[in-house]
């Protein structure tokens, strides 16, 4: 047997080698042709003895001095029989012929080998089998694809549908006819509408029907799973789209592409959810078993949520005994839904794009990034010292993700909200870390955004606070819990008539009274702010006819949201409303900001023309905050420019706020606009903006916003204004 | 001046054009029949780079999808990456960013130049500007290449080099 063993390993293509404890090498078999040829190449001192150094190996054939890296750890390992494989590589011999090789390290009763298998005779065969494959995969990719399109234009037709109040019966037909399955319930699950495809996928039993909410239920249990943040995503009434594994009525399993989505009403309740699935389970039979492509997101370009799973469940079962800790930044794009209505989706994409490079270039080597979905990130990073270290870059990111990006020729800042957990590596559950840092990045959202928040356990405490203030708001307006505060406006220039603005507050009963930034984010994403804008009008006007009355005639400025002004009946309300408190509209102004001029300009424009055809006056909020473009302002049918606070604060001190501030102000009285200026906060900065010809003032420095009694305690004229207010 | 060795990884997405890229750097040759790369191949050539020889040692590394992943590990060691893709196939050029993360996963800060194989095709050319002035953004070079005409292949190996030396 031994004698025919050099001969079978030769026939097999086999060359072993052993590594000697020395590091030289050694054949234990007969050497191929090629094999020697390369390694006289290499060395001239080569002599075709079986022994010869690794720096000969490696010269000879550079493949294998790389694949020395990863044998070393098997033969330095205790244990016998693991193995290391170097994967396909092709030399071409002397005679030009190439030829197909595979090494292998393994360790064998304390000998440490080296294998070098000939696989040339059963290439052919293999490179026939990968070009076929390769086609099947390129097909299904595009099906996918395509397929994510048609979900997502089916939702939203649907949704378009219904939030026209046309009856589900009209859809009835369209959605039978489509091949995805459809669903349609109300806010409580009770199902409405579904399709065949929904009961060919789930193998329901047609006779008994789906009945109440077990199926969206069960759908968000079970893309929990893989997708922590779906329960509070629905629970918030938000869109959520994302693959996940399902089990069918007859208990087989399923890979379901699902999106599902709320159809809202005026006030921002939820009138019913839309979900559209698809079975996938064909398509990813065969991608899970070949590869890597969907790990990763085909628009950012980074790691997706599988991906992101699988790197970071690797990561604990390999660092179990570690004692470092791990960072996980949770970062969501703030008011993204927005952005995606007011630009469109392919702005959208861009923009997360470009955010999903700025995020790469700042996480260093060796730290993970990954697109979840959406518009939602995350960062794990490795060895943290120190906590603080971990928000310094939470911060850096926030700077990175603000800086202005260019949409359909608009500059536009982008913020983000950003949570983090923190966890020993060897504690780390992954779901729990990936759920807390969602959690701190939630509750950065409920802080006004913008900002680094840390997981604490309180917070689980505090999370249904957000869907609780959701249903606070839509009561408020019911049972008359918001109030009006009134800020003085202080003519600089000359003797001014009186002017204020108009300021919602919220007596919440159990928070007490409540600034606008504690629920007006939340009122602008859920639609509540239209109602909530209707009153604020209403009330305004109200109160400013009743000063009129007592002979005092104020002139009375109210912020308009975006959503209000774009409302198809803005102006009957706006008509209806002076109508009915007899206001006069030479005494109202509509304050407006940038942003409504973001999409469908020109239509903006024609309303505010008709505004001001009215007699109402208009002011442009928060000039320069964000979206600020010269080549518009000449356009705009405006009376009034307010310039930021941000400007002001810095003043007069400041080179670059005063370089501003100036040409604001001369810019303004050039386009025939007068000029506010808003959060003045001391005498400096009164004394600077009256030098430079700013026409009215308004910050705590002058007047606190004050109850609407107390407007007959003010001088309306800088010169009488001695001393602050407060 | 002494020969050095640098390491080139040429990556990509499959049938792209990298083995064709290799072949015509290293022996003037195209061929129109598409032959897929399974494994590794390695070719060697040697320049003079700003006065200094170089052996460059050209890993063509089977292209990355649905069926085969990148192995890192044949990144070990590289100075410089060419990273090709197809300018007829908009999905090549999306998968830009993976095949980065993964090279910047393994290796640090090693020259990198994005190339846009098949520029003889003009009439197929399907390239997303803002894709590429991402890139650009970024610092990255993005050149143009024909691997069947040879039209900036010199190039852009020789601009690869320049890079690894300047390190």
């Amino acid at each position: 047997m031994q004698e025919i063993l050099p001969s079978l390993l030769k026939q097999l293509g086999l060359l072993v080698i052993e590594r000697r404890d020395d590091t030289s090498l050694q054949c234990l078999s007969r050497a191929p042709d090629w094999f020697l040829q390369g390694l006289q190449r290499a060395d001239n001192q080569y002599s075709g003895s079986e022994v010869f150094s690794q720096q000969t190996l490696g010269c000879a054939f550079p493949f294998l001095e790389n694949f020395l890296y990863d044998a070393e750890p098997v033969w330095q390992g205790e244990h016998t029989n693991t193995q290391a494989q170097s994967g396909l590589w092709t030399e071409t011999d002397d005679q030009g012929k190439d030829m197909q090789l595979e090494a292998r390290a393994l360790k064998l009763d304390q000998h440490n080998l080296l294998l070098i298998e000939n696989v040339s005779h059963a290439f052919e065969e293999r490179h026939a089998i990968y070009q076929k494959a390769r086609d099947i995969a390129l097909v299904n990719e595009k099906l996918i694809s395509e397929l994510s399109i048609r979900q997502r234009k089916l939702q939203s037709d649907i949704e378009k549908h219904l939030s026209q109040n046309q009856p589900l019966t009209t859809l009835s037909d369209s959605v039978e006819k489509t091949p995805s399955a459809v669903l349609v319930c109300q806010p409580d699950g009770d199902v409405e509408l579904y399709n065949r495809a929904l009961v060919n996928i789930y193998e329901v039993d047609e006779k008994q029907g789906l009945t109440g909410r077990s199926l969206m239920d069960k759908w968000v249990t079970e893309a929990e799973k893989h997708h922590p943040e779906v329960g509070r995503t629905i629970k918030a009434g938000s869109y959520w789209e994302g693959e996940f594994e399902s089990t069918d009525s007859a208990g087989d399993k399923k890979w379901i592409r699902l999106c599902i989505g709320p159809v809202k009403n005026e006030a921002g309740g939820i009138n019913h959810w839309v979900c559209i699935a698809n079975d996938l389970s064909d398509y990813r039979t065969i991608s899970e078993g070949w590869g890597s492509i969907s790990d990763y997101d085909y628009n950012t370009h980074l790691p997706n949520r599988r991906q992101f799973w699988k790197h970071i469940t690797a990561l604990l079962e390999s660092e179990k005994q570690s004692d470092e800790t791990i960072a996980l930044l949770y970062l969501d794009l703030d008011y993204f839904k927005r952005i995606n209505d007011d630009h469109g989706h392919f702005a959208g994409d861009f923009l997360l794009g470009t955010m999903a490079a700025r995020l790469s270039r700042n996480i260093k080597h060796g730290d993970y990034i990954a697109h979840l979905g959406g518009d939602e990130f995350v960062i794990l990073l490795r060895y943290i010292d120190d906590p603080e270290d971990v928000v310094s870059i939470g911060e850096r990111i926030l700077v990175t993700i603000s800086e202005p990006i260019n949409l359909d020729g608009t500059p536009l800042k982008v913020t983000a909200s950003v949570g983090i957990a923190l966890s020993p590596l060897a504690e780390t559950e992954a779901p729990d870390l990936l759920k807390h840092a969602d959690l701190a990045m939630y509750s950065a959202k409920e802080l006004g955004r913008g900002q680094v928040r840390m997981y604490t356990p309180d917070l689980e405490r505090n999370m249904p606070r957000r869907s609780q203030r959701e249903h606070e708001i839509l009561q408020a307006i019911e049972a008359q819990q918001f109030l009006l505060e009134f800020q003085p406006q202080i003519a600089l220039q000359a003797s001014g008539k009186p002017r204020v603005e108009a300021l919602i507050r919220w007596e919440h009963p159990q928070h007490g009274r409540l600034p606008p930034n504690e629920f007006i984010g939340i009122a602008e994403e859920t639609g509540s702010v239209v109602p909530i804008g209707d009153w604020v009008l209403h009330t305004a006007c109200s109160q400013g006819k009743r000063w009129l009355e007592d002979q005092h005639p104020v002139h009375i400025a109210v912020n308009i949201s975006t959503k209000q002004l774009r409302h198809p009946d803005f102006l009957a309300k706006l008509k209806r409303t002076l109508n009915h408190t007899q206001f006069p509209p030479g005494l109202l102004e509509l304050e407006i900001t940038e942003s409504s001029f973001l999409k469908e300009m020109d239509h903006v424009i024609e309303v505010l023309k008709a505004v001001r055809s009215m007699g109402i006056l208009v002011a442009l909020d928060d000039f320069g905050s964000g979206f600020s473009s010269l080549n518009y302002l000449k356009r705009l049918p405006v009376d009034f420019l307010k310039i930021d606070r941000s400007f002001i604060h810095d003043l007069p001190e400041d080179n670059q706020s005063r370089a501003i501030t100036t040409s604001v102000i001369h810019l303004a009285h050039q386009l025939n606009m007068k000029v506010i200026a808003e959060g003045v906060e001391s005498p400096e900065q009164l004394a600077f903006l009256k030098r430079n010809q700013v026409d009215f003032a308004q910050g705590f420095y002058l007047f606190k916003p004050m109850a609407s009694q107390r407007i007959d305690s003010v001088e309306w004229h800088a010169g009488s204004v001695n001393s602050p207010d407060n | 001046m002494s020969l050095i060795a640098k390491k080139v990884c040429m990556i990509g997405p499959f049938a792209v054009g990298k083995t064709s890229l290799v072949r015509q750097y290293v022996e003037s040759l195209f061929s129109d029949k598409y032959h897929t790369t399974i494994g590794v191949k390695i070719s060697k050539k040697q320049i003079t780079c700003a006065e200094q020889p170089v052996q460059l040692m050209l890993w063509d590394i089977e292209g990355v999808d649905a069926f085969t992943e990148l192995r890192a590990s044949y990144l070990r060691g590289a100075s410089g990456i060419l990273l090709v893709v197809d300018g007829t196939r908009p999905a090549t050029i999306k998968q830009i960013g993976e095949l980065r993360s993964i090279v910047n996963a393994y290796l640090d800060d090693v020259p990198l130049i994005v190339l846009i194989n098949k520029s003889d095709l003009l009439d197929q050319w399907h390239v997303d500007e803002s894709e590429l002035a991402k890139l650009r953004d970024e610092g990255i070079k993005v050149l143009e290449t024909s691997a069947k005409t040879g039209a900036g292949v010199e190039t852009a190996f020789m601009s690869l080099t320049q890079n690894m030396l300047e390190r």
